[in-house]
């Protein structure tokens, strides 16, 4: 198996790298529909540990939570694209920092 | 097995309400009654407070009862949490009736009440952290688009936009948690991860200590706990008032079922924080959280100057008295003070369920009537409404800690908790924030006693449905300054179960 090949340390360093890109991309991106991207990466992250160490583990516990996660993930999107759709046609943009009728 | 269905009562009236809201919905969309509707989903409410109640008090789950291989647990502190989320629900949907009236999409409105509803109790009975995920995400998801339920109005959508940034934000910072902790522990049973957890301390200390601080990340965003509370002023401000009344005190109630469970039961702080293991000292991490929660909630709420945004961030301080329950895991005082702190911040979320709900069904009778948002706003009003204005009293000294409602109670048992556990202090800054709190709370009482009403006011009929749930509210807050007598002793057996 190439799996058990690559020590379980570099399955933690990839998704850290893109739990990190997915952070990187929520703090510095202004548009919604970037953010809903950058936090399916952070999500993918998890799904990447998740699959790694049920295969380190011997258990199937993080696999089937994996596609547990995925179809929430795709749940949680078609609310975030509704409540997009809803600011566009609210502001006319898409754009999260340019609602500020509340304050903070 | 079949006494064990029967557990899952609370979690299945909700499910039923749900359901029967889709098919009536289904059916004949155009001539539905709303009524008929609202009635559905109070009816829910009330069956799972209930039935939460019955098993609770017929000493049901004497021993914690294990469903699904262990992945949902039924013990004492589920059932006080199905009974505060039955009770928030039935208040929010009776009050709804009246708050929805002539808007479209009813049905859909109180749908995603009680499936949010039903996300809460699974929360509540969670035992493996997949459930936790899971059950998270069914009551968030409905919450997100309860809070943009006014798609025309601008303060609802933004308010919509934030809390669902932060919410998939912290909902994915908890997922990674999850997976750290897996990755640590190989399980995601709490049972298998506490067991797990020492040697994990030992082995990995670094993945496993990264990943329950994520945990703690995600719980605190549900909770509204500083510093992950920005998006609860917005999201409470802009949503509909009882949907602000529902996030505040089932969605919080709910996230502090959680870090009861997690923290308590799958990482034991014997195990991933002692000299020779250490991870993560959590009762350090919720210390600070505790500390800093209390602080800002209140001193933000004392600036403002609109009152559902005073309400918001009053809802952040009692937050910060409920962390205290964790913060005084210290193991100082052993398990009479422990399950005293624990039992107390439960009986806090359950009088707060009561009395916070009904502060957010008053400011609902005033957005009714259209009577802004400031204090000023609600000047004179008790020539008015004499009946509601007496009631928004009694939830305003509640809350502060005056001993006319519960919220004096628990706040009591609470610091008793605290001294007990050797954090004395905690306590003393509870005292001195819930001082604080009675100065803003008494700006509210005293414009509607005591100002004089500035302009002539038009009051729009005395809607019965929104009125009898904020008396309902009311009243219960009073009863349950005797009457917290009968669950005191459920919920520190409850603590102490857990423990």
């Amino acid at each position: 198996m190439v799996l058990s090949s690559v020590p379980a340390e570099y399955y933690l360093l990839l998704s850290a790298a893109v739990f990190c890109t997915g952070l990187f991309g929520i703090l510095t991106r202004e548009n919604a529909l970037m953010f809903l991207m950058s936090v399916e990466l952070m999500l993918n992250a998890a799904n990447i540990n998740l699959v790694a160490f049920s295969f380190y583990w011997g258990t199937l516990t993080g696999q089937v939570f994996t596609l547990f996660t995925m179809a929430l993930a795709a749940a949680e999107v078609a609310i975030g694209i509704g409540i997009i759709l809803v600011l566009y046609r609210n502001f006319d943009d898409v754009d999260v920092t340019g609602p500020t009728t509340l304050r903070w | 097995m079949s006494r064990h269905w029967l557990l899952l009562a609370p979690a299945g009236a909700f499910l039923a309400a749900a359901l029967a809201l889709f098919v009536i919905d289904a059916v004949d969309r155009d001539t539905t009654n709303p009524t008929v509707l609202s009635a559905v989903a109070t009816a829910g409410g009330v069956v799972a407070a209930v039935a939460s109640a019955v098993l609770l008090l017929s000493n049901a789950v004497a021993t914690p009862a294990e469903l699904f291989g262990g992945q949902l647990v039924v013990d004492g502190m589920s059932l006080i949490f199905t009974f505060i989320f039955g009770s928030v629900t039935a208040l929010v949907s009776l009050a709804s009736l009246d708050y929805t009236r002539g808007l479209p999409f009813r049905a859909e409105y109180y749908l995603l009440v009680t499936l949010a509803a039903t996300g809460m109790s699974l929360m509540a009975s969670a035992n493996s952290l997949a459930v936790v995920f899971v059950a998270l995400e069914l009551s968030s998801l409905p919450s997100y688009a309860l809070v943009a339920y006014l798609k025309h109005n601008r303060g609802s959508v933004e308010a919509a936009l934030k809390y669902f940034l932060v919410g998939a934000l912290s909902s994915s910072i908890l997922l990674y948690g999850i997976s750290l902790v897996y990755a640590a522990t190989g399980s995601l049973l709490f049972a298998d991860v506490a067991s797990a957890a020492g040697e994990a301390a030992a082995t990995y200390p670094g993945v496993l200590g990264v990943g329950i601080l994520l945990v703690l990340g995600g719980v605190a965003f549900k909770t509204a706990s500083v510093p992950f509370h920005f998006w609860a002023p917005a999201a409470y401000e802009g949503a509909p008032a009882p949907v602000a009344a529902f996030l505040s005190s089932a969605s919080k109630a709910a996230g502090f079922v959680v870090a009861f469970r997690v923290f308590v039961v799958a990482f034991p702080i014997d195990a991933v924080a002692n000299p020779s293991t250490y991870a993560v000292d959590w009762v350090l991490a919720f210390t600070v959280l505790a500390v800093l929660t209390m602080t800002v909630g209140n001193f933000a709420a004392a600036t403002q100057e609109e009152v559902k945004r005073m309400l918001a961030y009053s809802s952040i301080g009692h937050a910060g008295y409920v962390l205290i329950g964790l913060a005084a895991l210290t193991g100082v005082g052993g398990v009479d003070a422990e399950s005293t702190a624990l039992g107390a911040s439960m009986l806090h979320l359950l009088v707060y369920g009561f009395m916070n709900t009904g502060a957010f069904l008053f400011i609902a009778l005033g957005e009714y009537w259209e009577l802004g948002r400031t204090f000023e706003a609600y000047n004179g009003l008790a020539e008015d409404a004499p009946v509601a204005c007496l009631a928004m009293t009694v939830f305003m000294f509640s809350l502060a800690g005056l001993p006319v409602g519960g919220g004096f109670l628990s706040k009591y048992f609470l610091v008793v908790g605290a001294v007990g556990a050797g954090v004395w202090w905690l306590g003393a800054v509870l005292a001195v924030n819930s001082a604080l709190s009675l100065f803003y709370y008494s700006r509210v009482v005293k414009a509607m006693w005591i100002q004089p009403p500035a302009e002539d006011r038009e009051i729009d009929g005395y809607p019965p449905a929104l009125y009898a749930a904020i008396v309902t509210a009311a009243l219960v807050t009073v009863l349950l300054l005797p009457g917290l007598a009968v669950f005191d002793g459920a919920a520190f057996d409850a603590a102490a179960g857990l423990l």
